[in-house]
């Protein structure tokens, strides 16, 4: 009970805190996915058909995941630690993966929201329809958010200040973006190097979500890429938990 | 020097701090430091800026990993994660520039907190204790940096702990939030909470302490009731005058010892210096002679500081 309470009131405190509270943060969570989706339906064919914006509804989604875990996740730790919030925190009895779990739920929360706004906006304005079973969905976002959050948790263990911590997740979330499959195609690329990025956990998880919620397949004929996403799950839940100071 | 004492009077001890030593790579920042703070007693941590105050604070907490040496609050070893736990619903900390969310309110914080330590807010009996009644509702970001200083000591008070740790408690603060913290520890300590309090303000140190431990450059230099070390190292009392005629006599001789600089006359002694001083300008008076000036000096524990560290405790130049 007592922990229920913490975990709920904490994630309350980082809801109202750093979102409701934060006009500019509200913006670009909110308002920015749906700018790219837009832009990019323009930008990248002749007209706003629903062929790219099929491709690009789910691709913005997972660069959210992505960008939740690298910024959301490793970016907001470093900058807590640099604040001396994480070590005001060590010292109460609230036990630390509480807090940890509650900055999850909170960045779910956000990312929830953009999917819903993205997913409407898609249907209403460029029929893009959601065909693929919810179950399925459900778990391939839930295993990537999982993987981008254990790898951004990298992010918030090794930089010592927040400046580190945002050129590591700057250097890492744009370049990942645009090539796993998010707002361009990469088949595009010759095949040697679309080969090689497809070894990339983005795009794995980009891939698979896409084909699961928009082409309507089966989350079970991707068993080699979800074997992958775990192993990058473990290893980066690991070498999180090895390295990461609270003070 | 080696202490032999009764299991009784180590269970008194609320903090026992052996052979503390801290190295951050080549530099130590606490050399060897041991001491103890009896349960219901101010300990305070005098030292400059550097000296190694907080780095002891953060071993007592579990913030720092000592390189040797060991520490036990409350019986408990910080080190060890269970006894860790075990520790921390039963002490309360104030950080120095403890950094809140900006977009927090008050009231919020108390929450939170509260909610941490699984008890039920208080926010607004400890609002009002802290000053800041009538501000639940204000931003952190829109408080002076003293009234989040009073903030943080509301949130170490909050869970009513045991012992609470103070580091620089009233740095930034103006006299209004030092008067409140003042206020708060002398409570305290009467309800029989033991307090440990790092300051490089002299004065804090001598209003609040039962015990001072002075720290220079990682070592206790000296460890003692504020008014043991100003009796031990600040010196002779001193009575000065300048007067046209005037020169001691037998009489004022013993007093101390007189030394004489151009006109004036100067008194160092171990007795009353008020009443040195009284006998003083009564033997002018007798004397005819006309006083230009005139002071008294009593030994401060500023003085005692000085006379230890060879240093003052600001940096000068």
């Amino acid at each position: 009970m007592k922990l229920l309470r913490m975990f709920l009131i904490q994630t309350r405190a980082h809801f109202v805190w750093y979102f409701r509270r934060d006009g500019e943060m509200m913006f670009w969570t909110l308002a920015m996915p749906v700018f790219f989706l837009v832009l990019f339906s323009f930008a990248f064919s002749s007209g706003p058909n629903a062929g790219s914006s099929r491709f690009l509804v789910p691709g913005i989604i997972g660069a959210q995941v992505l960008s939740s875990g690298f910024w959301g996740i490793g970016v907001m730790l470093a900058t807590f630690r640099e604040k001396h919030l994480l070590r005001r925190i060590y010292i109460t009895p609230m036990p630390p993966w509480v807090f940890f779990a509650s900055l999850v739920v909170y960045r779910m929360g956000l990312l929830a929201a953009q999917a819903i706004i993205l997913v409407a906006v898609g249907a209403v304005v460029f029929h893009v329809r959601i065909i693929g079973n919810p179950i399925e969905i459900l778990a391939i976002l839930l295993l990537g958010t999982a993987t981008f959050v254990s790898l951004g948790t990298i992010i918030g263990a090794l930089a010592r200040t927040t400046e580190s911590a945002n050129n590591i997740a700057s250097i890492l979330t744009v370049p990942l973006a645009f090539l796993s499959d998010a707002y361009v195609p990469i088949d595009r690329f010759p095949h040697a190097v679309t080969s090689a990025l497809r070894l990339l956990p983005s795009t794995q998880f980009i891939d698979t979500f896409r084909d699961v919620s928009v082409y309507g397949a089966s989350l079970t004929h991707y068993g080699a890429w979800i074997l992958m996403l775990v192993l990058w799950t473990i290893a980066g839940t690991v070498i999180s938990a090895r390295t990461f100071r609270w003070v | 020097m080696t202490r032999r004492e009764s299991p009784d009077a180590i269970a008194d001890r609320a903090i026992v701090v052996d052979g503390l030593v801290k190295r951050y790579g080549e530099l130590a920042a606490v050399a060897g430091i041991t001491f103890s703070v009896p349960r219901g007693t101010v300990f305070g941590l005098l030292g400059r800026n550097g000296a190694g105050k907080t780095t002891t604070l953060e071993c007592c907490i579990g913030i720092g990993r000592p390189t040797a040496g060991s520490v036990r609050v409350l019986g408990l070893d910080p080190t060890r994660r269970r006894e860790l736990s075990d520790l921390r619903p039963r002490i309360g900390v104030q950080l120095q520039a403890t950094s809140l969310p900006e977009k927090a309110n008050v009231r919020e914080v108390l929450e939170l907190y509260a909610a941490y330590y699984g008890i039920a807010s208080r926010a607004e009996e400890m609002s009002e204790r802290v000053g800041l009644d009538g501000k639940l509702d204000r931003q952190i970001a829109q408080m002076s940096g003293g009234e989040q200083q009073r903030l943080a000591l509301a949130l170490a008070l909050q869970h009513d702990p045991e012992v609470l740790f103070l580091d620089e408690p009233t740095a930034g603060m103006d006299a209004f939030g030092r008067r409140i913290l003042w206020g708060e520890v002398e409570r305290l300590r009467d309800g029989g909470k033991t307090i440990v309090l790092t300051t490089h303000y002299i004065e804090e140190a001598e209003r609040l302490s039962d015990r001072i431990c002075i720290i220079q450059r990682g070592r206790i230099v000296a460890e003692a009731a504020p008014a043991e070390l100003v009796a031990r190292y600040g010196g002779d009392a001193t009575v000065s005058i300048a007067a046209e005629g005037f020169a001691p006599d037998a009489t004022l001789g013993a007093l101390g010892v007189w030394t004489q600089a151009g006109a004036g006359w100067k008194l160092a002694t171990r007795g009353e210096p008020g009443l040195a001083l009284a006998a003083v300008v009564t033997h002018a008076n007798t004397l005819g002679a006309k006083i230009v000036s005139l002071d008294m000096h009593r030994p401060t524990l500023e003085d005692a500081f000085i006379a230890i560290t060879g240093e003052t405790i600001e940096e000068t130049g």
